[in-house]
């Protein structure tokens, strides 16, 4: 069973890893092994316009989406979780969509949508795009901390002489903290790495990392991607685990 | 002298059935009453009312002579501790404590004080710096049981404190929590389903049945003199038989199917005549004949299972179809065995009457 494990793990991730020794190749194009290893495809990357200019693009709108996300999450979550209404599935259904429908769907309508409003090409109009795509990912990690919660929790800070808001900055918010950190921290790694959508309303003034990578790959075959995909994959290790991390944050459970 | 009074509370959720249906209890200033009843029966309704979490759909709820009713949980002095604990997982047992203090602006000073006090009174000052789940079931009940006290709250309502622990822990909190009741003297309002539990700790028990008030008494009038065939069943082993009082004969009950018995002569006159339930606690049950003294009523069994439970024995037999059931302190006598015939009775004062309303 464990070898099995392994060899399933190896046959999912060695595409992954294979870019980490060719960002250090010396090879002007892809090639695997590399010839010879240096770290000057990591300069180029640092030291170019052409490629900072997208990452700090990426990094802005993944924190504007991330922000966005949360605004439109938490209060639906705290409405759906707590409250009875009439058509609560389909709201269900309706926060979800973004993950059902295909993002090249999704990409089409924006282009059409912030066309309109002429945020095509712009930060704010990826913000949007991103940050409604990640709505569900984030939805699903906060409601289901928002079901863990005990109430009790908040009737005892009420008898105690909190009222609701005293209530909901000294017990309710550190109680969900671990779990709301999760649900930002996926808002963001799920900008940070979509292409689809930015390809189709980035444009020139609000090109994202992975927009430039694909333009770059179909273009010139340049290397760069390679140091761009090993630091990314990184970024995207170091999340996962913070996440891991502040899961296993015992003040995220309730029981002893 | 009425100190929390509930007034014709009653809870609907639906609109049509009624959860808590016309509850009137007055609860006197340091009483501990104890709120009796099954699951669903209405009892953590009330409380829940008192606290304020959940408001009345009509009745009122006064304390020391302020309507309450409408005042909302944080406005009222009223301390809640949970079955489930309810503590704040982040902070440290000291800050759990002082929470009620800080959110009422005691100066800090005064805040560590009284919180080291708490803390000393439920027998937990070793462990102010820990946190909640640093500690074992019966402690976390402690440290809430401190943050419940620790801002001196009118009353103090207790959701079935002792439902989540072990049973020789539950004894050793009961006693425990006597003790704080006697040195605080606060007022204690506390919910539970377990009879013992009520029995040994109230001053009172208000016993629930389906959202109504079945009695209101001290522990053992409720043993004893239960108002309702309910009562008498869900509180301590019973025997109960049906049978009819003839108003021209007082002091004498016609059981059905098993032929008459004497009872109390005052008993029969209270109810007067007609169909009633008789009571016999299965400990006023006592072997008779063969050397065993001579009771009024006696009635032959057949015995079916006998129960050892080393202080005590319990005999199950059957008598005409009826069953019996006896507790005998100790081991049991050689005539006592499976399947054995004999004769047993109980003392005329030792049945108790409840009027049969049709």
């Amino acid at each position: 069973m464990l070898v099995l494990a392994l060899l399933a793990a190896l046959f999912l991730l060695a595409p992954i890893l294979i870019v980490v020794p060719m960002s250090f190749s010396t090879a002007i194009s892809f090639q695997f092994p590399p010839p010879a290893y240096w770290l000057g495809y990591y300069r180029k990357f640092f030291t170019s316009e052409e490629w900072l200019e997208p990452a700090l693009n990426s990094l802005i709108i993944a924190v504007g989406a991330m922000a966005l996300t949360m605004l439109l999450v938490v209060p639906a979550a705290f409405g759906y979780v707590r409250y009875r209404f009439r058509g609560k599935s389909m709201v269900n259904l309706l926060i979800m969509s973004p993950l059902i429908v295909p993002h090249v769907v999704s990409a089409l309508a924006y282009y059409g949508f912030l066309g309109r409003a002429k945020l095509t090409g712009t930060l704010p109009g990826v913000i949007i795009a991103h940050g409604v795509l990640a709505v569900p990912v984030a939805f699903l990690v906060i409601t289901a901390t928002l079901k863990g919660f005990d109430r009790n929790l908040e009737r005892a800070a009420m008898s105690a002489g909190a009222g609701p808001l005293r209530t909901f900055v000294h017990v309710t918010l550190p109680v969900l903290r671990p779990g709301m950190l999760v649900g930002a921290l996926f808002a963001f790694l799920s900008s940070f790495n979509e292409a689809v959508v930015a390809l189709f309303i980035a444009g020139r003034g609000a090109a994202t990392l992975p927009k430039k990578m694909y333009e770059s790959i179909r273009l010139e075959s340049d290397p760069v991607i390679a140091v761009v995909s090993t630091l990314l994959v990184s970024a995207v290790v170091l999340g996962v685990l913070l996440s891991v991390f502040a899961r296993r944050r015992p003040s995220m459970r309730l029981d002893t | 002298m009425a100190y929390l009074r509930l007034d014709r509370l009653v809870k609907s959720y639906d609109g049509r059935a009624n959860a808590v249906d016309d509850i009137s209890i007055d609860i006197a200033r340091g009483e501990f009453l104890t709120f009796l009843g099954p699951s669903g029966s209405g009892k953590t309704t009330t409380l829940m009312m008192i606290a304020g979490f959940e408001e009345p759909t009509r009745g009122g709820i006064e304390l020391a002579g302020e309507d309450l009713t409408r005042r909302k949980p944080y406005e009222r002095n009223i301390g809640v501790v949970f079955q489930n604990y309810a503590l704040f997982p982040h902070m440290t047992v000291a800050r759990n404590v002082a929470f009620p203090l800080r959110m009422r602006g005691f100066p800090r000073a005064q805040q560590a004080t009284r919180v080291g006090e708490m803390l000393r009174l439920v027998g937990l000052g070793e462990y102010a710096d820990r946190y909640p789940r640093q500690l074992s079931g019966g402690q976390q009940q402690r440290v809430a049981l401190a943050r419940g006290l620790v801002f001196n709250p009118d009353v103090l309502l207790l959701d079935e404190p002792l439902g989540a622990l072990d049973k020789s822990l539950r004894e050793q909190m009961q006693v425990e929590l006597k003790r704080i009741h006697r040195e605080v003297g606060v007022t204690m309002v506390y919910v539970t389903h377990d009879q013992t539990e009520a029995m040994t700790m109230s001053d009172r028990i208000a016993v629930f049945d389906h959202g109504r008030l079945a009695q209101v008494a001290p522990p053992l009038e409720v043993y004893h003199r239960p108002l309702t065939r309910f009562v008498g069943e869900f509180i301590g082993d019973s025997n109960f038989f049906t049978g009819t009082v003839d108003a021209a004969r007082p002091g004498r009950v016609e059981l059905d199917g098993l032929g008459p018995i004497q009872v109390d002569v005052e008993a029969c006159r209270r109810i007067g005549g007609g169909r009633v339930d008789v009571l016999v606690r299965p400990e006023a049950v006592q072997l008779a004949g063969a050397g065993g003294p001579t009771l009024p009523n006696s009635i032959s069994m057949k015995i079916t299972v006998i129960v050892n439970y080393g202080d005590s024995v319990l005999v199950i037999g059957d008598a005409r179809g009826h069953p019996v059931r006896m507790r005998l302190p100790g081991a049991p006598p050689p005539a006592v065995r499976e399947a054995a015939t004999i004769t047993v009775g109980w003392l005329p004062t030792d049945a108790h009457l409840i009027g049969v309303r049709l």
